[in-house]
């Protein structure tokens, strides 16, 4: 099932309506629902290139988040926490799925589109935007997990390397490298398919 | 392009671009690419490629598909109450059934009938609670962080 309704940007889980939810509003719980539902549907979508495998993730994923809610700490960010659990869902179906992978990779490989679509109100600049958005997310799914990953994490979720650091278990120097190997490699999949650079005007110095 | 062909660890740019880095990292980068053209031209593709990713929007599933938020506080625990008077019913009139079966009755054939298929309901009962009990204790969520 091809989803609805379209969002140019994710919706932001505050911890009022967290503590609200925890509380038993259920206008609240509601809202949370829906807002963490669409937060770990992007997520899911970003890491597994399946619509549906990513919409049930999200469902699986609000369950576990209000399974615990009443445990979490509305001190810390409510992401890290949300994404860890999708991205434990997620490894966990990639490893079951390995096996059933190698049996009809072609299929699966055709079912792959990003769903990316374009916020800027200039019609020329939009559809260059759209075009290289089209291709990086294309590329983003020809990266390893680990890239892609991080890479989602921070160009798109905007999480700081500390964040990111935490939420992967590992330093923050491998962070800044780990990151900079898969913008690397994104960059050279985009030259590899588009023959040339990204684009754009040359680098000078002024603009540094 | 390598470490020592720059004379700087590549991965700053990165850091550079994220704002990460200390500020005497940060102007180490800038210099380095006030006089290097190929690491300005990969900056400035990288900082396009991030700003692109950044401002891509996603569709997501209609709200109706999210409508339903799982149960609060208090209906969890209303409906756990429930099912442990309900278990602690029908284990208590299962005994006083079985009890009364068994003192009661003096044909044998009666007895292993529903003796039986009780048996076979038990077992087969045990069987699944092992399994969910060995799924819980594995249950790698359990430790998802906080």
């Amino acid at each position: 099932m091809m989803p609805a309704a379209m969002s140019a940007e994710l919706p932001s889980l505050d911890r009022a309506l967290v503590s609200l939810a925890r509380d038993g509003e259920s206008d609240a719980r509601e809202e949370l629902a829906r807002r963490v539902g669409r937060s770990a549907y992007v997520f899911a979508l970003q890491l597994t290139d399946q619509p549906e495998t990513a919409h049930d993730i999200a469902q699986d994923s609000v369950l576990r988040f209000f399974q615990h809610l009443d445990r979490f700490d509305t001190r810390r960010p409510i992401e890290p926490w949300l994404y860890q659990i999708v991205r434990n869902r997620v490894r966990d179906l990639k490893r079951r799925e390995r096996l059933r992978r190698h049996e009809s990779l072609d299929g699966w490989l055709e079912q792959r589109r990003p769903e990316a679509m374009d916020t800027s109100a200039d019609p020329a600049a939009d559809a260059e935007r759209s075009d290289l958005q089209k291709r990086i997310w294309r590329a983003v799914f020809q990266l390893t997990d680990s890239h892609r990953e991080i890479f989602v994490l921070r160009d798109y979720h905007d999480f700081s390397y500390r964040e990111i650091a935490e939420l992967l278990s590992i330093p923050q120097g491998t962070v800044m490298s780990r990151l900079h190997a898969a913008r690397q490699s994104l960059r050279e999949i985009l030259v590899a398919e588009g023959g040339t650079s990204l684009g754009g005007p040359p680098g000078r110095k002024g603009d540094l | 392009m390598s470490e020592l062909q720059h004379g700087f660890d590549e991965a700053l740019v990165s850091g550079y671009l994220d704002g990460e880095l200390t500020q005497g990292e940060a102007q180490r980068v800038r210099l380095h690419l006030e006089d290097c053209a190929e690491c300005r031209t990969m900056t400035d593709e990288l900082r396009r490629l991030k700003e692109a990713t950044m401002t891509t929007g996603f569709r997501v599933p209609d709200d109706t598909r999210w409508d339903e938020a799982p149960r609060g506080r208090g209906s969890g625990f209303f409906r756990n109450f429930g099912w442990l008077i309900l278990l602690a019913w029908v284990v208590g009139m299962l005994g006083y059934g079985l009890w009364q079966v068994a003192i009661d009755t003096e044909d044998l054939f009666e007895v292993v009938i529903v003796f039986g298929f009780w048996l076979g309901f038990g077992l087969v009962f045990l069987s699944v609670l092992i399994d969910r009990l060995k799924t819980l204790k594995t249950d790698r969520y359990r430790r998802v962080q906080k």
